[in-house]
This record gives structure tokens, C-alpha cells and sequence, in this order.
């Protein structure tokens, strides 16, 4: 699948948005929120406003932005549609816990609403890993680890924000830094299943099978309907070449998982934890980039067996 | 406002009927017409693309002058006015010297009726169509043969065949009729054999695909032949009614009338009857003929039955399957097991219709009988030089079988067949001023019709007709420009092309080509001196003429589809049509075919204009009218006479242009159920064909097994005849004029290295493209912009490549670099491309790094129009050596895999020359 | 509209069934679909880099060809795809909009042009690449089954049928309902063994392949009327036994 750019940002930039949202929500319902009441709103703007980056990126995805509105109307049955209105959702609950927040620090309504805010904030999360989910064409997607993993990168990616801000804002290391590291830990380990499943999965069909014939009938494509790379081949006939994957997936876990969980255990321990920290931040947000990035890239589409391509 | 109207269309020369639907004047959509006797609604992918060729930006939009040096595209826009007397005063010049330096080639030309005409009343011998490089063996082996042709002139029994056998046919002139056939003969569950070097298309579908070495098929059909012989299944019965098999053949060797038939004082062939045990009159009925023995003439000499001939030439131990399976690439085993299942069908599943028949001795017969094995063969067989034996080899095999217009075979298309061969000779008495004493193209019955001098050479510019290739009967068109090159200044002075890419897909060898049409002799003038170019489209050849006549697209002109020419008529009945105007030119061009008639009528040509040089006819809309070729005979034959009911003969009808317009732009004539068959004897269908003027006599068409016509010219080369070969030609043509199909190597293949060059190169037609015109369709080249060289998976297992790689493809005639593809449905011997997608920079409105540029390339490159030249004799044309058709098939070729750094574009690539406006005056001519 | 619908009793299922026996890969299906739905000048269906180096286009209907080795030769097999109006139409339920949906009264799933946002998920549910999307407009597209002729009460009843099966040189393309066991269509399929493409993911098309069969000739071996010598011989004097009347 061809990675576009907009849709790397939308779903590593809400990941973000959204764990930290979730954080929030959690810290709150839990009654562990620092005292601090700026800390709080501060989270929640910092959510809000990335969840605003990436769904103005999603946005440029779309070819008629004009109509983006309609995307709402099939909750019913459409994880894309559950998407928008969960995301959407997520602004009147963040901003009621924000307001709460002010009026009763750490009050019933508040805590619910924190529970509020994490439940629409990881529904959110799943309803975009559901999207790539339910996709049966690709092998990639369609299996059970593609939901769990986006509401574990979410968590790890909103909690070492939440690090961040604690670490930043207020100076704290310790409890979030070892959530975060901890989180680093599962999703890393997550990732790493991830590939060790669709390393090891079969394709999900033959060229035999999609023209047809006895699906263990050896094909070969003669001619081609079109000579210059058409849509289909261009968002789903994307490839990857093996060593270029490799090299990436290494990043993807360096950069993205193993430094952070690094950098947040320093932190933890009080070593220059805002700078690491920090780093920690722009390597999982590069990581995650590559990681979401490899995750179009290497994902194959059924349709693109019609070319002859491997699936 | 919506409109529809029904016309003929050209995206191809297969001429469907199509409706143009137009919303407010602009094309909204064009279907194939249901109704139409040609596609039956139908519509293949080109015609479908029509719309965007309407549109094409490459259209010409207004006559050009050349400015600069030929061929670099520079032009000046001219007026109608300024061409038209340019045109006018160098014919005019020419006619009045010598009406043969005027040399007159038309390419697609669907208007043959009339542009040769138009030669002929000229005066010129120089003109000819594309029939020369494009089929001739097929035509000329037909004619000669069969008196209808499976060119154009003949189709499958598509609802009766069991069998069908399919010899090199990627697509063919009857596209959308093929396809329909095809698609009845699966449905019926009959079997289809495609013999075929690859196998795509027509192939793909084929039940069984016979993968033969390009060049081999008359050996593969000699032992089809062989087998039959041998297992005694062969329709004697037919042989003897409606063929010349039982006609004695001379044999007194070293005589002059040695290997022609015996004949009695009246003329009139001779058999030996079994019952009377006498000579009898081969045409008489009643008799008991024999097919073997030999026989005592009245004057003593000895003769012998064609067929024991033909039987003791194929029955030899050369032509057995195990005998040329390894040179054609085939099992022995599959040729034997093919020759059963045509013996199985042929007389074990005979179709039967119940209905009565009258033969031309007057027989009449209960029941209509066939062979349900029919066949069909285009190019693969007539692009080799030894097309014209293969295509012949075709038509004994049929005969042999009893399946040549019998239910179930191969059938004629009205309105042939036409007596054996058709037509008189070609035209040569030209004096300045006054038109050829016969049409330029005919067909000779021996050497007394060649057009030679004294010295046995030839006279026409292209050689047809000579002893380099005496049955040319389509010209050599692509010999026109090299031979127009060789003769300077001094052979012609104007040559005219109309609708063909000479300096294209249409040459071998498009460098050497373009060298010939820019080149100046020691005088800086150049040696051909004057090019015109009538062209719809800024194709490569329009930047070598140093004037452009812009043509009108199909959409924009009337144009008539004679029986005069290659008719659209069917097994069922003569047909012909029309195109109509059906958009208006915004650009400043005309329909070529005014232009033409103009120009005729300016030129005071006789059946053009009158003596005052007063034009006879207004338009072509009003010559298709109104001319008459023959008394009651004009281009069109439907809705004739005053009262609009007479066919095909009848006086002119004023409204005949409406009728066939409120008859969906066509007219045809359905024959009655008995005359359906057999036509080569049916006295029904004969006597209605005389009437309708096919035919000037109507009886029986006797089927050539034996071609004396071909001993005729062997005899000549023997020393016997007033005319005979120059001495260098004389064992060529001793050789090649055999009466009887014969096999031999095609001679580039011959006459070229093997061990160097082990490899065959073809070409192949894609169902969606038409030539070189095809690319400038923004719908179809999505299709196909850059075509490859197919090679066999083994082959490019042994020389490392893959697909996407690079090669070089080398033949003698040089190297041409390209991409690979690779397949194994295919001969492992040779390697294959799609024709003509290749493009000349800049042509076709084509934009820069086009792939049709870039990554597409011409096979042509590396074809040549001369044969390697053998001691001191002169070049033989790359032809075949009885028709003149070229041999566009045979090159040989090696291929070699590209260093790593090769730049990935292909090679040749001449260099760009769009045709464009400059402001700077001045024609130079 | 996004859920699938629910089908009512007696409802069609409108198809097409494509004979790989038959089609020789010539384009015209596509072409005349393209032509069909472009609208002609109009140019509806956009085409980008016209004459230039890299012509691409929308199309609702592609062809290619494939090989698939046989004993002694390949078979060259050509396969036109189009979309196949899915019962269990992914691109339908995935859609955010209700653009994509599917016609509860004979199944053709379409796309509604007005609504659609461009958001591509459904042509990444289509496993046959059957949706393209349209850089021009902003929305997806795809093969509507002629809707817009199959309906079209101006034109004769002979002529409702999609513009590509009315195109079809070999007549490979057959178009009818394939809920009614009746219609030829059903008829085809059942006997020749109609095939379903990628059956294993489960979406159900509508739209059927009729596989490639090879006829034959049973056909005994000839026995030699006489020896392979060269020469007639005996061989001709057999077949020359009969006695002949011209
Ligand atoms: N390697 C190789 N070469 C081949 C062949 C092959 O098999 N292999 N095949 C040969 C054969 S059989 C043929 S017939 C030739 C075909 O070759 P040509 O007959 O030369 O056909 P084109 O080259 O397409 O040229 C036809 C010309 O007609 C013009 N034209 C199209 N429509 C109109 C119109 O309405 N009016 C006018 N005035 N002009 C129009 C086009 O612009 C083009 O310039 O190619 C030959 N060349
Ligand atoms: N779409 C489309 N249709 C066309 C044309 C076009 O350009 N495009 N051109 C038109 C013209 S001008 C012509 S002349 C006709 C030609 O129509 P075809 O006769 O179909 O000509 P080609 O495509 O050249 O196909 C030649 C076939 O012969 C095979 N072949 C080559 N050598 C041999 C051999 O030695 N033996 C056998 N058995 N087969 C061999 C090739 O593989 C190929 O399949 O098509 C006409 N129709
Ligand atoms: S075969 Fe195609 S291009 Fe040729 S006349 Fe028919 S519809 Fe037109
Ligand atoms: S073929 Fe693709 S687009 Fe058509 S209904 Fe099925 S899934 Fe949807
Ligand atoms: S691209 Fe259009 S039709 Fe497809 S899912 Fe998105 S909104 Fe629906
Ligand atoms: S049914 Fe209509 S829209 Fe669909 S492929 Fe055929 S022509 Fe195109
Ligand atoms: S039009 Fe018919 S024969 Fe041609 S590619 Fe389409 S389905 Fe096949
Ligand atoms: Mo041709």
C-alpha cells in the first residue's frame, strides 16, 4: 500500500493525541493527576491540538475536502465514519473535562469524565485500527494483531508525551517515566510480533485463484492491461524492496521503541530527564513515522496479484 | 440536440457500420450498428476509440509547403487554391512528357476504385496500394488458384466448420467478423488448431496451438497432404468436378508446351475417360476421368493427370510428418494426429443442408454436402517469400478435402469467385497525354503480359510485373521509394503517397528510407525530385513531402466501399457501403478524394473532365453517383437505376446517396438458399453473379490444383517463347514457377548466416492498435506505448535476461536496442513484437519523452528492403520471388544481452521532426 | 445506505458472465466502457498526460492476459476485470459517506458521485482493484453496469445491455440476472462450471468466469493405404479404385 503522507500524520500524530488524551482521561478517573491544575488542561490542549493536526492532515487526503462533513453519516456501519465521530466526540468530553477540571479538581464528575475521555480516546484509537482492521484484501491488516498494536502505540506513544509534559512542566521523573518506558517495552515487543506474524503468514490467495483457475495452477501475467502504473497500482500496488524494509524495520524499532524505553528508564532515574525525555519524544516520533511508514509500505493487496505483483 | 447518424467507420480497414451519436455537433458516442452486415453491432477496441482519433491533435489543420531541407519539418501554410495549382502544373508537366514519372502509391487506401482509375487515366503504370507489402500471396495464390482469395475474398464457413484451422492470423483485415466467427465455432464446441509462432489473441483461444517455426508451414501442410495421400482420404469426387486434378499435363520435356495441358483442337482441356477408355473433353460429364496412368495424346506425346503429379510429388518420404517435424518445430505425431481429425471430420461428419442445388453441366443435386474443415491464413503465411507456394499449398489441401465452398469449408465472399485469375492484364501502352490501355494493376496469364522491355526488364518503377516478380499483381510498394531513389531524377518526377507511412512502419528500414527521400544527387537537386503526401495525421512521412494535401478524418467525408474494390460482402451476399459527413472540418482540409476528382477534372483526364478541361463531376459524393465504370456498373451497386431497384447493374439513380443513408449507410443483397454453396459451379449463382456483372462469363470456375499459368513463365525461363527472362533470372525462375506448391527456405533466412543469426523475428498486430495511427489516441495508447521483444523463457534463460532487460537485437541489416518480455507460449526459435508501436520523434503530436518514443521501437529498423546481394548479380528486392509481396517476416536475428550502463531508451532512434509552421517564405523546391 | 442492503425475495441480481474461452483479450470491452462512460468530448472519465509520457486514465474495465504453462505450451489466458457487484460488498460497508452502496433491487453496487469525499477506503476493501479514483474530480469511480443504459427506457429493448457486452467481438460478455436460475446467464454457469474469482475472501461477486475447455476430435490413426515409398505405388491405386463420375 502506497504510504501517503497525509495519512502517516494522521495516525501517528493522533496515536499521539489520542494516548496522551487517554492518559489524561485515566489519570484523572484514577485520581493520580498532579496536583498542578495547568498540568491537566495542558495535556488536553496539547491532545487537542495535535488530534487537530492530524485530522487536518486526514483531511487533505480526501479529494473533496469540501464534503469531509458526510464522512459521519455511516457510523453504523463504516470504522472510518466511527472514526470521524469518535474524534469529533472527543473534543466536547475533553473540553467538558477541561471545564471540569477548573470547577472540581478531582471530583466525581470530573473522574467521570476522565473516564469519559480515555473511553473516547482509545475507542478512537481502535476504531482507525480497525479501519486497516477489517480489511480483508490485505494480509498485513487483516489479522489480530493490527488492533491491539494501535492501542498499544497509542498508549505508548501518549504516555511518553504525558512524560514529557510531566518531566517539562513540572519537573517530575519517576511513575510516568517508567509508564512510558513500559509501554515503550510492550510496543516494541508488540511490533516485533507483528512482523514475526506476517513474516511468517501465506498469501492470501494465487494469481491462479484470481483469475479463476485451481489455485495451485502456476500463472504468469503476459501483457498488461495499461503500461504506465495506474491508480490501483499506485496506491496498492506499492513495494518495498526487502533490504530497504529491513534496514527500516530496524529503525522503526531503534528509533522508535528501544530508545525511548532508554531514554524514559534515564529519566526515570533522574538522569537529564527533561533532555532525555525529550530525545526520547523526537525518536518515537521518528520511529513511529518509519514504523507507520513500513506498516503502508510492506502491507500487499490482493488486487495487486492481477499485475502479477506478490501478495 | 441529440442526432444519430450511421456510418462507416475507418479506426480500421475492416469497415463496420457504426452509429455517431452527437450532442449538440460534438461526439458523445459511437456503437457499433447492429444491423450491419459486417459487425452486427459489434465494436472492437479502436473503433470504440474512434472519438479521440476525431479529435487527435495531430490532424493536419491546412496544406503545407515545404521551407528548408526535406525532411525537417519545416512548412508554410498554403491555400487550397495555391496547392491545387501547384499540383496541377507539375501533373500536367509529367502527362504531357511522359505520364510514368508520375508515381502514384496509395497505403490504406479504401478508395482503390478510384485512385487507380484515376492512375490509369493518367496514363501512369506507377501506381499500386499497399496490397504489395501487405498480402499478395494470399490474393495472388487465391486468384490464381480458387478465383477468390482467404484475403478478403473468402471466410470460414463460421456455422457449419467442425474443425477450423488457423494459419498466422494475429487479427487480420476482417477483425470484428473473425472474432464473431470465432465466438460461433465455440459455442458450437468445434475445434479450432491455430498454427501460429505465438500464441496470443486468436491463439490464446485456440483448442489446440501448433507452435511452428515461422517460414515452415508449406512443409507442415505437404505433410498433412503426404498423410492423406497415404491413407487414400481424399474427395476424389471433387477433384475430378471442380478441379483441373484429372486435366492431362504434357509431358515431353524440353518441348515448349512441356507441363501445360493437353488440349484438343477447340481449346478445351483434356482427361482420360475410364468408361470409354478414350480422351475425352476434361469438362464433359458422364465421364469416368482418371487421376493416374499415363496416356497417349493424339499426337503421340505422353500425359499425365495433374493429380498423379501432385500425388507422386507429396507422397515422397521428404514431405512425411517425421520428415519436417524437427524443421517446423512440431511432433510428428501431433501432424499425423491432425491429419486424422481432418480426415475424421472431412468424411466421417460431412454437413448435410437439405437443399437442392444445380450444377453448371446442369446436374441437379438433392442435397448441399461439405467437409466441415475449414481454414483461414493471412500474414504469417504471405509475409515470407515463400507465402505464394504455402498459400497454394493451402488451397490444394482444401481441394484435396473437397472443402472449398461446400458447407462447413472455406467459403466465398460475393461477388467472388471470379474465373481463374480474374481480370485482364495489366495496363502498359502509355503515350504522353492519353490514359494506360488497361488498368495498372492486373493479372498476367504468362510472359507475354509482363510489363518488360526488350531487354526483359522492367518498366514500371517498382518492378512488378517484371521478371523479379511476375505476378505482382499489387505492386511492390515497398520497393517505391528505393527504386525511385535508384533511378534519380531521370527514372520519376513526382511521387504522389496518399494514406501510407512510407517513411515508417510502411518502409524496411526507415533510416535508410528517410536517407533516399532527403538525399540530393551531384546537383544538389534531390534525387527524387518532388514528394506529395495526402495525410490526415502529422505521421513521419509527412515531413518528407515537399507539399502536404490535408486530408479529412472518417468522420468528415463521403467515402464509398466498392465492389469495384475490396468489397464488405459476405458468403452471403455482395454488399457495399458509404461513409458520410457526419462532423464538419473546422480545419482548412478536404476530403482527398474531391481533391482527387478536382484535380482529374483541372487535368482534363479522360472519365474525369471533358476536352474543354471542364470537370464532369462536382465532388466525390457526385462521382460515386454518377460515374459508370461499364455500361449500368458504377462504385456503388445498390439502389441503382431511375426507380432505385435495380442491383448492382442498372443506371445511375440521383438519390442513391439518401437511399443508402436511410438504409443505415449500406447495401446488400442476401442470395437465395441454393446459391449459397458451391459457387465455383452452381449455375444458380453464376448466371446471378453474370447478371449482376461480376462476372463477364458464367461458367463453371474450374479450380487450379495444377497452376499451368506458373509453367507458362518456367517454360520461358526453359528458352521456349518469344519472351523470355534475363539470363540471370532464369534459374530463379525455373525454379520458383513451379505448377505445383512447392517448399522451399525463405531466401533472407538462406542467404543469411544461421550460426550468426539462428533466430526468426516477427510481428505481430494488437487487436488495439491500427499501424502507426493507432498511438496518437490518447485511449489507446494507455493501452500500449512501448511495445517489447517476446523472448521463449528458454531462450532468456540462456542468456540471462529477464523481463524489463535490455537487449540488442541484431540482425544483418543492423541492431535496434530494446526491452524484454519473456513467455513460453511460443516458438522457442524466434522472438516477437508488436508491429509499428514504435514512434519517430515529434511525429503524431506525441509529446517529448513519449514512451512511443523513448522505449518503443520498429522491427523495421533492422528489415531490409534488399536481399544480401548473391556474386555480381543485381539486389533482389526482399520480396517474394513470384509476387513481389514482402518479405517482412523472414529477417533472422541474434539476440545479445545489454551492459549494465546502457542507457535504458531504445535504439535506433532517428532524430525528431515534427511538422511545423515557419513564417520564412518561399517553397524550395 | 453504506449497510448492505437487505435483499427482498424475488429481487435480481444483475451480473456479468465472461467466457474465458471465448475472449481474446482484444480491449473492446474496455474501450467501448470507457467511451460508454466518459461521455465522449465531454470526457467525463478523465485521462492525464494525453500525449505525453506517462497516459494514464480511469477505467471502470481493464484486460490482461496471463500464462499459465501446459503440457508441451502455455495457455494464454485473457481476463477482462471489471467490478463484480460483490453480495458481500466490503467497498459498500467500509464507506464513510454512503457514496458507495449497494441497489437492494438487483444488487449493483454503485457509487454516488454527490456524496463520495474521495477518502479511497473503499477501492483499499475492493480485492479485485476494481475502484480508480478520479484525480479530477475527487471521487472514486467504478463500473456501474451501465445503469444509465440497462434502464434507459429511449432505447430499444435489444439495446439494454451494458455498452461492453454490446462491444464484445466474440460475444464472450453476458450480461442477465443471476439470482434467477431461469436466466441465461444462470444457465451459462451452471453449464460450464462458472467460476468465482478469489471465492476464498468471501465477497460474494455477482459476476461469474467461465472457464477455458479444449475441444477435441476423436479421431482413429490412419493407417497407410501403403508404404511410405517414395512414389504412388499402391496408395494412389486404392483411392483411385473408385470409380469417379464427373
Ligand atoms: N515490421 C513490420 N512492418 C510492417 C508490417 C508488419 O507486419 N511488420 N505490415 C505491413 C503492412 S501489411 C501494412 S498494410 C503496412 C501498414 O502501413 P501503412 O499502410 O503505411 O499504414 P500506416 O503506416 O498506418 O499509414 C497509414 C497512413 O494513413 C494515414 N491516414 C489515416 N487515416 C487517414 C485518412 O482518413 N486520410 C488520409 N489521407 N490519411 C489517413 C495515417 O496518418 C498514416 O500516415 O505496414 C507494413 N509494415
Ligand atoms: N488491430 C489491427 N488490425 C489490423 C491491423 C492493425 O494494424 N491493427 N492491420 C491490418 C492489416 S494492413 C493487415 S495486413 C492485417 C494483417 O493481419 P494478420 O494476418 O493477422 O497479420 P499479423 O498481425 O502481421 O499476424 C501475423 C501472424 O502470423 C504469425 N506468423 C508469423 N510468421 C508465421 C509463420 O511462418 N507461420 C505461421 N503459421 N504464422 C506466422 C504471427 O505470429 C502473427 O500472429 O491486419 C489488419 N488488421
Ligand atoms: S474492426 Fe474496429 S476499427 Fe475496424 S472498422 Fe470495425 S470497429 Fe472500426
Ligand atoms: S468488485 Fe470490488 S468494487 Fe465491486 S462490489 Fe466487489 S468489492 Fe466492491
Ligand atoms: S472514496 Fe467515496 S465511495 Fe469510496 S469509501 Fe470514500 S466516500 Fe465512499
Ligand atoms: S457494465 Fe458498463 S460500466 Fe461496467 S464494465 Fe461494462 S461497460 Fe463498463
Ligand atoms: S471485448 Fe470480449 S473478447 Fe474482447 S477483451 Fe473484452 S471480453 Fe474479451
Ligand atoms: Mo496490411
Amino acid at each position: 500500500m502506497r504510504p501517503s503522507a497525509s495519512i502517516l500524520l494522521l495516525t501517528t500524530v493522533t496515536g499521539f493525541a489520542f494516548g496522551l488524551l487517554a492518559w489524561v482521561g485515566a489519570y484523572t478517573a484514577l485520581g493520580l493527576l498532579p496536583a498542578e491544575p495547568h498540568f491537566a488542561l495542558t495535556g488536553i490542549a496539547v491532545g487537542l491540538f495535535l488530534a487537530s493536526v492530524g485530522l487536518a492532515a486526514s483531511l487533505l487526503h480526501l479529494g473533496r475536502m469540501d464534503r469531509a462533513w458526510r464522512a459521519f453519516s455511516q457510523w453504523r456501519s463504516s470504522w472510518l465514519s466511527r472514526e470521524g465521530v469518535g474524534a469529533v466526540l472527543i473534543y466536547p468530553v475533553a473540553i467538558l473535562l477541561a471545564a471540569a477540571l477548573r470547577l472540581d479538581h478531582g471530583g466525581i464528575v470530573t473522574r467521570l469524565l476522565g473516564a469519559a475521555l480515555m473511553v473516547t480516546s482509545l475507542a478512537t484509537v481502535l476504531c482507525t485500527a480497525m479501519i486497516y482492521a477489517s480489511l480483508k484484501p490485505i494480509r498485513q491488516w487483516h489479522n489480530s494483531h493490527t488492533a491491539p498494536d494501535y492501542l498499544i502505540y497509542a498508549a505508548f506513544s501518549g504516555a511518553l508525551l504525558f512524560a514529557v509534559l510531566d518531566t517539562v512542566l513540572l519537573g517530575t521523573t519517576g511513575s510516568a517515566d517508567l509508564i512510558a518506558a513500559a509501554a515503550a517495552a510492550a510496543a516494541l515487543i508488540a511490533k516485533r510480533a507483528y512482523w514475526h506474524h506476517v513474516d511468517a503468514q501465506t498469501p492470501l490467495a494465487s494469481l491462479a485463484a484470481a483469475i479463476g483457475l485451481p489455485k495451485d495452477r502456476e500463472v504468469r501475467p503476459l501483457d498488461a492491461p495499461h503500461f504506465t502504473e495506474n491508480y490501483v497500482l499506485r496506491e496498492m500496488g506499492f513495494v518495498v524492496a526487502r533490504r530497504h524494509g529491513a534496514r527500516l524495520r530496524r529503525i522503526a524499532l531503534g528509533l522508535g521503541f528501544g530508545a525511548p524505553l532508554g531514554l524514559c528508564l534515564l529519566a526515570s532515574l533522574s538522569v537529564l530527564p527533561r533532555a532525555a525525555t525529550a530525545v526520547a519524544l523526537a525518536c518515537a516520533v521518528m520511529g513511529l513515522l518509519t514504523e507507520r511508514w513500513l506498516f503502508f509500505a510492506e502491507a500487499t493487496h490482493v488486487s495487486a496479484l492481477y499485475y502479477g505483483r506478490r501478495v | 440536440m441529440k442526432t444519430v447518424a450511421r456510418t462507416t467507420c475507418y479506426m480500421c480497414a475492416c469497415r463496420c457500420g457504426i452509429k455517431v451519436h452527437l450532442e449538440d455537433g460534438r461526439l458523445r458516442y459511437i456503437e457499433g450498428d447492429r444491423d450491419h452486415p459486417v459487425n452486427r453491432g459489434v465494436l472492437c477496441a479502436k473503433g470504440s476509440a474512434g472519438i479521440m482519433t476525431a479529435i487527435s491533435p495531430a490532424r493536419l489543420t491546412t496544406p503545407l509547403a515545404r521551407v528548408g531541407p526535406r525532411g525537417s519539418g519545416g512548412f508554410r501554410a498554403i491555400c487550397w487554391d495555391e496547392a491545387m495549382e501547384i499540383v496541377t502544373r507539375r501533373l500536367a508537366a509529367i502527362r504531357a512528357a511522359d505520364p510514368n514519372r508520375l508515381a502514384f502509391f496509395t497505403g490504406r487506401d479504401q478508395s482503390q476504385a478510384l485512385t487507380s482509375h484515376f492512375a490509369r487515366m493518367f496514363g501512369t503504370m506507377n501506381y499500386a496500394a499497399h496490397g504489395g507489402f501487405c498480402s499478395v500471396n494470399m490474393a495472388a495464390a487465391g486468384l490464381y488458384t480458387a478465383g477468390g482469395a482467404f484475403w478478403e475474398f473468402g471466410e470460414p464457413d463460421w456455422d457449419h466448420a467442425r474443425l477450423f484451422l488457423l494459419f498466422g492470423v494475429a487479427e487480420d483485415h476482417d477483425s470484428n467478423p473473425i472474432k464473431l466467427g470465432l465466438g460461433k465455432l465455440k459455442e458450437r464446441g468445434a475445434k479450432i488448431i491455430s498454427i501460429n509462432p505465438v500464441r496470443t489473441g486468436y491463439s490464446a483461444i485456440a483448442d489446440e496451438f501448433v507452435a511452428i517455426r515461422p517460414g515452415t508451414d508449406g512443409l507442415l501442410v505437404f505433410a498433412l497432404i503426404h498423410c492423406l495421400l497415404q491413407a487414400g482420404e481424399v474427395d476424389t469426387e471433387f477433384l475430378v468436378r471442380y478441379t483441373n486434378a484429372h486435366h492431362l499435363v504434357i509431358d515431353a520435356p524440353s518441348e515448349a508446351d512441356h507441363g501445360l495441358i493437353a488440349r484438343d483442337g477447340n481449346g478445351r482441356e483434356l482427361s482420360f475417360d475410364r468408361n470409354s477408355n478414350s480422351l475425352q473433353e476434361a469438362a464433359a460429364t458422364g465421364i469416368d476421368p482418371a487421376l493416374a496412368g499415363e496416356f497417349t495424346l493424339p499426337d503421340g506425346r505422353r500425359a499425365r493427370p495433374a493429380f498423379e503429379l501432385l500425388a507422386r510429388r507429396y507422397t515422397r518420404k521428404e514431405y512425411a510428418p517425421e520428415a519436417v517435424a524437427a524443421r517446423c518445430g512440431i511432433d510428428a505425431a501431433d501432424i499425423r494426429r491432425i491429419a486424422a481429425e481432418i480426415a475424421e471430420v472431412a468424411f466421417n461428419q460431412p454437413v448435410v443442408i437439405q437443399q437442392p442445388w444445380t450444377d453448371t453441366s446442369g446436374r441437379r443435386h438433392a442435397t448441399m454436402t461439405g467437409r466441415p474443415v475449414a481454414m483461414h491464413a493471412m500474414r504469417g503465411i504471405s509475409a515470407h517469400s515463400n507465402g505464394f507456394h504455402t498459400c497454394r499449398a493451402l488451397h490444394v489441401l482444401q481441394m484435396l478435402l473437397g472443402a472449398i465452398d461446400t458447407p462447413g469449408s472455406w467459403r466465398y465472399k460475393s461477388p467472388y469467385p471470379k474465373p481463374i485469375p480474374c481480370g485482364g492484364p495489366p495496363g502498359r501502352s502509355t503515350s504522353p497525354g492519353s490514359p494506360l490501355d488497361g488498368p495498372p494493376l492486373g493479372c498476367p496469364l504468362g510472359p507475354e503480359d509482363l510489363l518488360v522491355d526488350e531487354q526483359g526488364e522492367a518498366l514500371r518503377l517498382d518492378r512488378a510485373f517484371s521478371w523479379e516478380a511476375p505476378l505482382a499483381i499489387h505492386g511492390l510498394m515497398h520497393m517505391a521509394i528505393a527504386r525511385a531513389f535508384e533511378a534519380g531524377p531521370s527514372g520519376i518526377d513526382t511521387l504522389f503517397l496518399f494514406m501510407a507511412n512510407m517513411a515508417w512502419n510502411s518502409a524496411m528500414n526507415p533510416g535508410e528510407t528517410t536517407r533516399m527521400l532527403s538525399e540530393c544527387d551531384e546537383h544538389g537537386k534531390y534525387r527524387i525530385p518532388f514528394v506529395i503526401v495526402a495525410d490526415a495525421f502529422a505521421s513521419e512521412t509527412v515531413a518528407y513531402a515537399d507539399l502536404v494535401l490535408p486530408d479529412t478524418t472518417y468522420l468528415e467525408r463521403y467515402d464509398c466501399i466498392s465492389l469495384l474494390d475490396r468489397p464488405i460482402g459476405s458468403a452471403h451476399g455482395p454488399a457495399d457501403a458509404i461513409r458520410v459527413p457526419v462532423l464538419q472540418p473546422a480545419r482548412d482540409v478536404r476530403p482527398f478524394q474531391d481533391v482527387l476528382i478536382e484535380l482529374a477534372g483541372r487535368l482534363g483526364l479522360e472519365d474525369f473532365g471533358d476536352a474543354g478541361g471542364q470537370p464532369l463531376y462536382s465532388s466525390y459524393a457526385d462521382y460515386i453517383v454518377r460515374h459508370e465504370r461499364a455500361p449500368g456498373i458504377g462504385p456503388l451497386a445498390g439502389f441503382r437505376g431511375v426507380d432505385a431497384r435495380a442491383t448492382a447493374k442498372g443506371s445511375p439513380n440521383a438519390d442513391q446517396l439518401e437511399r443508402y443513408v436511410e438504409n443505415g449507410g449500406y447495401w446488400k443483397h442476401e442470395l437465395p438458399p441454393e446459391q449459397l454453396y458451391y459457387k465455383h459451379a452452381n449455375r444458380a449463382y453464376l448466371a446471378g453473379a453474370k447478371a449482376m456483372g461480376f462476372i463477364a462469363d458464367d461458367s463453371q470456375i474450374v479450380l487450379q490444383l495444377y497452376c499451368e499459368t506458373l509453367q507458362r513463365f518456367r517454360l520461358a525461363a526453359e528458352g521456349h517463347g518469344e519472351r523470355r527472362p534475363p539470363q540471370r533470372l532464369r534459374a530463379r525462375i525455373g525454379e520458383f514457377f513451379d505448377p505445383l506448391p512447392i517448399w522451399y527456405v525463405p531466401l533472407e533466412e538462406a542467404l543469411s548466416d544461421r550460426e550468426r543469426f539462428p533466430l526468426h523475428a516477427i510481428t505481430q498486430r494488437p487487436m488495439a492498435m491500427y499501424h502507426s495511427w493507432g498511438s496518437q489516441n490518447a485511449w489507446l495508447r494507455q493501452i500500449l506505448p512501448q511495445n517489447r521483444i517476446y523472448l521463449h523463457r528458454d531462450l532468456a534463460a540462456r542468456l540471462a535476461v529477464e523481463d524489463e532487460d535490455w537487449v540488442w537485437v541484431h540482425s544483418r541489416n543492423g541492431k535496434l536496442k530494446c526491452q524484454v518480455r519473456t513467455m513460453t507460449g511460443m516458438n522457442r526459435d524466434t522472438v516477437w513484437t508488436w508491429n509499428a508501436i514504435g514512434k519517430r520523434a515529434g511525429a503524431w503530436a506525441l509529446r517529448h519523452g513519449a514512451p512511443e518514443f523513448r522505449r518503443a521501437f520498429l522491427l523495421n529498423h533492422i528489415i531490409s528492403e534488399y536481399l544480401p546481394q548473391e556474386g555480381d548479380e543485381a539486389r533482389h528486392s526482399n520480396s517474394d520471388p513470384v509476387t513481389g509481396q514482402a518479405s517482412w517476416f523472414d529477417v533472422t536475428v541474434a539476440i545479445e544481452r545489454c551492459s549494465e550502463d546502457v542507457f535504458a531508451e531504445v535504439a535506433p532512434r532517428l532524430g525528431a521532426n515534427p511538422v511545423r509552421l515557419r513564417q520564412d517564405s518561399g517553397v524550395d523546391r | 445506505m453504506t449497510m448492505l442492503p437487505k435483499v427482498p425475495p424475488g429481487a435480481k441480481k444483475l451480473g456479468l458472465v465472461i467466457d474465458l474461452d471465448t475472449c481474446v483479450g482484444c480491449h473492446a470491452c474496455a474501450v467501448s466502457c470507457k467511451e460508454w462512460n466518459s461521455g465522449g468530448e465531454a470526457g467525463l472519465l478523465p485521462d492525464y498526460d494525453k500525449q505525453g509520457p506517462e497516459p494514464d486514465g480511469v477505467w471502470y474495465n481493464r484486460v490482461h492476459s496471463y500464462e499459465a504453462p501446459e503440457q508441451g505450451c502455455s495457455r494464454t489466458i485473457n481476463l477482462p476485470r471489471s467490478c463484480l457487484h460483490c453480495e458481500d460488498a466490503l467497498c459498500v460497508t467500509v464507506c464513510p459517506t454512503g457514496a458507495s452502496y449497494k441497489r437492494a433491487e438487483d444488487g449493483i453496487v454503485l457509487i454516488d458521485p454527490e456524496i463520495c469525499i474521495g477518502c479511497k477506503l473503499c477501492s483499499w476493501a475492493c480485492p479485485y482493484g476494481a475502484r480508480e479514483f478520479d484525480e479530477e474530480a475527487g471521487v472514486m469511480r467504478k463500473c456501474t453496469l451501465c445503469v444509465d443504459r440497462i434502464y434507459d427506457p429511449n432505447l430499444p429493448e435489444a439495446e439494454r445491455e451494458p455498452a461492453c457486452v454490446a462491444a464484445c467481438p466474440t460475444r464472450a460478455r453476458h450480461f442477465g440476472d443471476l439470482a434467477d436460475p431461469e436466466s441465461g446467464v444462470s444457465k451459462l454457469v451452471a453449464a460450464r462450471g462458472g467460476k468465482t474469482l478469489l471465492e476464498e475472501l468471501g465477497y460474494r461477486p455477482t459476476n461469474k468466469y467461465l472457464p477455458a475447455r479444449t475441444a477435441t476430435i476423436k479421431a482413429e490413426p490412419r493407417e497407410a493405404a501403403a508404404e511410405a515409398r517414395d512414389g504412388v505405388g499402391a496408395a494412389l491405386l486404392k483411392l483411385l479404385d473408385r470409380a469417379l463420375s464427373r
